[in-house]
């Protein structure tokens, strides 16, 4: 998909617009960020609003996460693991120690 | 206007005086009268202000008055089929009046950070981006050449057949290769450098952007407070205007010069105001009602 985001009131008022007049090419609109379907026509109207407000509008390809593919099962175990724990308050560093699961600092330094 | 001499008023004393400029009978256009107004004796006179207009320029009428204030620039022109943005301009003659706000002090911070926050220009993303779309096809090509090279070779080879030849080319292709692969990563770090310098003017951009959505949300606030304020004296205005509404239920929906004329009323002018409408019986009472210095026209 296509993520749009605009960083200044103009910016965010024309995306508001395209948003509204092109209801079909909307996936998802966040305030000032939507997400437009992966068309040359929703490419179209993101360049357009680059090319209204330059700097302002951000444009980015976003694609599918799967975890399967993107990720360790090992990564995939500890969230479920972690979100299963017992006690609230447990940092996920001290829980990883004890238990086993990937080191977060490890993981920070991997890249997907 | 040819022959006629350049109209210059002296309006300088002030409102205290209330006086009335009745120009009728002076064949002036009321738009230049208004502009007069609003550029001052300055603009009028200033080295600009003649000789780039030539015979036109010379004249323009000159009205000699104080600067006026915000709300002039609203109803300080009442002319027939005007329009007027009520609440904006009840917030003007508020101020005008010397009408503050608990939004004052945090306002004048907000804008003070605006005024001082610069935004990097953004960096130029497409050449570098451009630059890398080419390059990958170039390695695409490229490597697809090697590949091919590479079993024409191992099946001449197999087959005893003279390749040296073919072992040159896929040694050219495989040497262009590397060059290509090189030229990619080099591009690919200049969209990477890009990026991060991009990302450096967003945060910028973005700082001004919560930054002006706060100005706004208190220029809201204050408006409102403001026009809460001076709203009962707009309404018993609007009340008493000339040719106005018999009831006032809709105090924002009146016609312009109503509506002008009423928040003239409480507004507190500094410059005359120009008057191109009939509802007083002369200048005089306009002057009186507006409690202004008046230039009809």
């Amino acid at each position: 998909m296509l993520l749009v985001v605009s960083y200044s009131r103009a910016a965010r008022g024309t995306l508001r617009n395209i948003c509204r007049t092109h209801e079909e090419v909307v996936v998802r609109r966040f305030g000032r960020v939507a997400l437009l379907a992966e068309t040359e026509f929703a490419a179209f109207q993101a360049l357009r609003l680059r090319e209204k407000h330059g700097g302002d509008v951000q444009i980015e390809r976003t694609r599918p996460f799967n975890e399967y593919e993107a990720v360790d099962g090992s990564i995939r175990e500890a969230a479920k693991a972690y979100e299963d724990r017992e006690r609230p308050a447990l940092p996920y560093a001290t829980f990883a120690e004890s238990t086993g699961y990937p080191d977060p600092e490890r993981m920070r330094e991997t890249d997907l | 206007m040819s022959g006629r001499e350049r109209l210059v008023l002296d309006l300088e004393d002030g409102d205290a005086s209330r006086r009335a400029v009745d120009l009728r009978d002076r064949g002036v256009d009321p738009v230049r009268v208004a502009a007069a107004v609003r550029e001052g004796i300055d603009a009028a006179t200033g080295a600009d202000g003649g000789g780039d207009a030539g015979d036109e320029g010379d004249r323009r009428p000159v009205v000699d008055c104080r600067a006026p204030r915000a709300v002039h620039d609203h109803v300080g022109f009442v002319r027939p089929s005007m329009s007027v943005r009520i609440r904006t301009t009840l917030a003007a003659a508020a101020r005008s009046r010397g009408g503050e706000t608990p939004q004052d002090e945090t306002l004048a911070a907000v804008r003070e950070k605006l005024a001082e926050l610069t935004v990097p220009e953004p960096p130029n993303l497409d050449a570098p981006r451009e630059r890398l779309a080419g390059t990958d096809d170039a390695v695409d090509r490229i490597r697809e050449r090697v590949a091919a090279l590479r079993g024409r070779v191992q099946a001449g080879r197999e087959a005893g057949r003279e390749v040296s030849d073919l072992e040159a080319e896929l040694a050219e292709a495989t040497r262009e290769l590397g060059e290509r692969e090189t030229e990619r990563a080099a591009a690919q770090e200049a969209v990477e450098r890009a990026e991060r310098l991009a990302r450096e003017s967003r945060d910028a951009r973005e700082r001004r952007r919560r930054l002006e959505d706060r100005r706004a949300n208190l220029e809201r606030r204050a408006r409102a407070h403001l026009v809460e304020r001076i709203r009962d004296a707009y309404e018993d205005a609007l009340r008493a205007v000339p040719g106005g509404p018999d009831d006032v239920a809709e105090p924002f929906a009146v016609d312009g010069v109503t509506a002008a004329l009423a928040l003239g009323r409480v507004a507190d002018f500094r410059a005359p105001v120009v008057v191109a409408c009939d509802r007083f019986e002369c200048p005089r009472a306009v002057a009186e009602w507006l409690e202004a210095t008046v230039i009809r026209v």
